[in-house]
């Protein structure tokens, strides 16, 4: 079932949103992932990666409590659920299972 | 900072964001537009910023239950499906549809050609920024002119340093385009000096303008032609530069085509150097341009103010010798920029283009009151279809798109038609309003985006109506069974404005027709004082490039001799002025209020010869005009104005009149005649022994004896036996008369074809709605008629019931026709009064009879319906 698996932006978005620790939000994470990938990445992207992560439970939304600086406004906070922690790491392994067998000659 | 950039903020508004988290995205994005600003400066915040805003319609996010909510732009995507659907249902209703059809695309259609023929004569001729480029006006103490000699011109070209001087001089001439070209008609020429082009701002499409090099170049002369020109006569030729096309008796070499809608002056066809005249019309050797009679006109160089112009061009035209003509005061030149090359006054052109304008709207009204009422009654036996779509989750938002998109679905079709209708139409309605033979009315650019916007307009008009009534209807109630909307009929109140506003409508544009059209009748009945058939202008003027005044003299009076000679020639005279030939001489009273009084140079035969009866004194003789006695003859308006019941005969023209050079004594009182601008009616007028020293060209006018035949022919070889050289024409005065007259004609032909379009659209409405109506009430008439009532009884209920609101919308269109009538110019109707009673009574009564007719049908059968089947039906 494709909503199991992960396009390479979602697993960005999913890692950067771990990597920030839990409650984060899409402001972060869109700067994040800009650093880590050195190509520009707009906003609205984010948004609907993250939208399509929650859909399929990788991550999991709260709205915060007011926050000062942005005018006493409340804002949506990421957490990554296990589940998608879980996906994330069976993608880390299939590449580094790959990598490796690059590295031993091309052989599995 | 604390809010993003306004525009940010609208189009985030505008994204498919949804509404309860806006807020949210506006913060994110302000958050990250303050780093970026800071990090990277202002420039690149504000790009990212409008980069994420992109991002946010390219990037959508999944279809949670929060994201249903579309923006407006969203919903363009329920329009294939809408359109399906549209294009299903007129299927199934192919009479609604080509009816509604037929209206919309009659009303865009005339619409878009009363634009198209607006639009052409609103675009002027292209003269570039005219405010700048005025007309120099050849002033003395006594006189005003815009003619001058060409010497004359090329003195102030010369001396002027404040403005660039240009002259052109307007006339025509056969032109035929191809070597093998029978009679070739004559076309309007424009004689220009070299920098006519550069001053005027006309540009080519192929080619080069005119330029100072081509007035002294040797050889063929070389031709500008107009854009109209090129297309019609030389099928739109890429290679038309270099062609050879014989103009009068040259042969001339195109060297540019002009620009589309560049026509100064008055809808020239053609552009030649002044100095290709002689050659033109035929002269030998000797002076090769013009002689008098030239406009001259400039453009005033950056920064130079109007008076100042003035002012050094006055100092130039003051050193001019020229005594003999201006009298004892100097020349002056005087800039008038309104009075522009020929163009039409603005004042006029705004009122025609406000009427017009009127007339359109008015028209478009109707047609949209007119779908209106097919779609309204469709949407009443759809209400069972729109209960359907509520039930199943149509928001009633979703509900009125469908309706807007079929309406414009439908005017889009009409649109298409409309336009095969207007370009059908145009050269009719070209041809009905005299348009002259330079004007350009093929439909540009600005009239279709015209109709494209009439179209959006009225199909969301159009459409708007029903829609309102889908939203008031209830949904419900038509799903729980046949009944409950059997005794719904719409809106009363929508449908009998509807039909209000037609009625008022095709009334106004009816009373407006009848009145132009008897304001026409009317024109051509003013009595001018004269007999103009069998009245010709013989014009010579042109032959005079041989120079002298003498040479034209001796043809004129060879010439005199001939024609009086010839058998069905009952009378010839030697005029400066001819009827209605387009030049006047008027002369402003010192009195007030000052008077237009016009005055002609003639010789002794001219009131024989314009059948003026003598009703005082008598009129100059051949020996005075041979002198030039101080003489003159009054018209009976002038010698009523200044004399009252006293006899003129034996008085000094009043000091009030300006006269030159002595105020001449009056011998005579002749019989008023109007012979110039029929509209102004006016008859003040003197004549004086015609005076050959002044320069101004004198023209023949004969009168052929009636029943003869073959007379103008005869006439005109024998005057060319006697100097084949010679370049003559002769008018009809009649057919001049009857271009004057014909100045109303527009207006009648315009308001008389959309009055009958009106009134058509009026009666599809009419009919549609009643047949409608009457198809709702089929039950209740069964049940009146199983009660008793007589088929009559119930056509007579019926029949109240759909023309009362004709009736009310009568009385409405004629008040306001009664004020559309006093704001119309009045000089339009000629004398016909704006409150005349047939124009009213037969506007009320030809709507009365059209919409009961349209009534009748569908109530007659209705009433003639079998009661007991249609009760055993429901």
């Amino acid at each position: 079932m494709k909503g199991e698996r992960l396009g390479e932006f979602e697993e960005f978005t999913l890692l950067a949103a771990g990597a920030l620790g839990d409650n984060t939000y899409a402001v972060p994470i869109q700067q994040y992932v800009e650093k880590v990938t050195a190509r520009p990445i707009s906003i609205g992207s984010i948004y609907a990666a993250l939208a399509r992560l929650e859909d399929k439970g990788f991550l999991r939304s709260t709205m915060s409590e007011s926050v000062s600086q942005r005018g006493g406004k409340s804002r949506r906070v990421y957490t990554v659920t296990p589940s998608g922690l879980r996906t994330a790491r069976d993608l880390h392994r299939v590449r580094e299972r790959i990598w490796n067998a690059i590295a031993e000659g091309g052989r599995s | 900072m604390t809010r993003l950039p306004r525009p940010a903020r609208w189009l985030v508004a505008l994204s498919p964001v949804p509404p309860d988290t806006r807020s949210e995205v506006e913060s994110d994005l302000l958050e990250l537009f303050a780093v970026r600003r800071r990090d990277g400066g202002r420039l690149r915040a504000h790009v990212r910023l409008y980069h994420d805003v992109a991002s946010l319609w390219l990037q959508r996010r999944p279809s949670s239950p929060a994201a249903a909510r579309r923006s407006p732009f969203a919903s363009m995507r329920d329009v294939p499906g809408d359109l399906k659907y549209a294009a299903r249902l007129f299927r199934r209703q192919p009479a609604i549809l080509c009816l509604t059809i037929a209206g919309l695309s009659l009303g865009l259609g005339i619409a878009t050609a009363a634009f198209s023929i607006m639009n052409a004569a609103l675009r002027g001729e292209g003269l570039a920024d005219p405010d700048r480029a005025p007309v120099v006006l050849r002033t003395t103490d006594r006189s005003v002119s815009t003619a001058w000699k060409y010497d004359e011109f090329v003195h102030l070209r010369e001396g002027s340093t404040r403005m660039q001087v240009e002259a052109v001089l307007t006339e025509s001439a056969p032109v035929h385009a191809t070597p093998g070209e029978g009679d070739a008609p004559s076309t309007a020429v424009a004689f220009v000096s070299g920098g006519f082009f550069a001053a005027a701002g006309g540009r080519t499409t192929l080619g080069r303008p005119l330029e100072a090099a081509d007035e002294r170049q040797a050889g063929p002369p070389p031709v500008v032609v107009s854009f109209v020109f090129w297309a019609s006569r030389l099928d739109r030729d890429p290679a038309a530069i270099g062609r050879t096309i014989h103009v009068g008796r040259t042969d001339a070499t195109i060297v540019g085509v002009a620009e589309r809608g560049f026509s100064v002056p008055g809808n020239r066809l053609l552009w030649m150097p002044a100095t290709a005249y002689g050659a033109v019309y035929g002269s030998g050797a000797g002076r090769h341009t013009p002689d008098a009679g030239i406009q001259v006109f400039g453009r005033l160089l950056p920064g130079v103010a109007l008076a100042e112009a003035e002012a050094q061009l006055s100092g130039v035209a003051a050193s001019l010798s020229n005594g003999a003509t201006a009298g004892d005061s100097p020349l002056r030149a005087k800039l008038d920029p309104r009075a522009g090359l020929g163009r039409m006054s603005r004042s006029d052109a705004l009122g025609i283009a406000v009427f017009v304008f009127a007339v359109i709207g008015l028209v478009l009204l109707l047609a949209c009151a007119n779908v209106a009422t097919v779609l309204i009654s469709t949407a009443i036996t759809r209400e069972r279809e729109m209960g359907v779509r509520a039930a199943l989750g149509a928001s009633r938002g979703r509900i009125f798109r469908q309706l807007v998109t079929e309406s414009l679905a439908l005017g889009a079709v009409a649109a298409a038609v409309g336009l095969l209708v207007a370009r059908w139409a145009l050269p009719t309605i070209g041809t009905m309003i005299e348009a002259p033979a330079g004007a350009d009315l093929s439909p540009d650019l600005a009239v279709y985006l015209f109709l494209a916007i009439v179209t959006l307009v009225t199909g969301v008009g159009a459409g708007l109506a029903p829609a309102r009534h889908g939203r008031d209807a209830d949904l419900v109630a038509p799903l729980k069974g046949e009944g409950a909307s059997q005794n719904r009929v719409a809106p009363r109140r929508l449908r009998s404005m509807l039909a209000i506003t037609q009625a008022a409508v095709s009334v106004l544009l009816i009373v407006l027709a009848t009145l132009f059209v008897r304001a026409t009748f009317r024109a051509a009945a003013i009595d001018v004082g004269f007999d103009a058939a069998g009245l010709y202008a013989v014009s010579t003027a042109l032959a005079a490039s041989d120079d002298s005044v003498a040479a034209l003299r001796s043809f004129q009076a060879r010439a005199m001799s001939e024609l009086q000679g010839m058998p069905g020639i009952t009378a010839v005279a030697l005029t400066e002025l001819t009827p209605f030939g387009g030049a006047t001489k008027s002369a402003i009273t010192r009195d007030v209020p000052a008077r237009v009084v016009h005055f002609n140079g003639t010789d002794a035969g001219y009131f024989e010869t314009m059948g003026l009866r003598t009703l005082a004194g008598r009129t100059y003789s051949r020996a005075e005009v041979e002198a030039g006695a101080p003489v003159a003859v009054v018209s009976e308006s002038l010698a009523r104005a200044y004399w009252h019941d006293r006899s003129p005969v034996g008085q000094v023209l009043p000091r009030e009149i300006p006269a030159s050079p002595v105020q001449p004594v009056v011998i005579g009182v002749v019989a008023d005649a109007i012979t110039a601008r029929l509209h102004e009616r006016n008859a003040l007028a003197f004549y004086q022994p015609i005076d050959h020293s002044s320069g101004v060209p004198a023209q023949l006018l004969m009168r052929v004896s009636p029943g003869a035949s073959g007379v103008v022919e005869q006439a005109n070889q024998r005057l060319r036996a006697i100097d084949p050289q010679a370049d003559l024409r002769i008018a009809s005065i009649a057919s001049l008369l009857r271009q004057e007259a014909g100045r109303p004609r527009m207006l009648a032909a315009l308001t008389g074809i959309v009055g009958t379009v009106a009134v058509v659209l009026c009666v599809i409405g009419l009919y549609g709605l009643t047949a409608s109506v009457v198809g709702q009430r089929a039950r209740e008439m069964a049940v009146r008629a199983a009660m008793g009532a007589a088929p009559r009884d119930l056509t007579r209920l019926v029949m109240w019931d759909s023309l009362r609101p004709v009736v009310i919308g009568l009385a409405a269109g004629v008040a306001a026709a009664l004020l559309a009538s006093r704001v119309v110019v009045a000089t339009m109707f000629f004398g016909v009064s704006p409150q005349d009673p047939v124009a009213f009574a037969g506007a009320a009564a030809i709507l009365l009879v059209a919409a009961t007719l349209a009534v009748l049908v569908p109530t007659r059968r209705a009433a003639a319906a079998d009661a007991a089947l249609v009760l055993k039906q429901s």
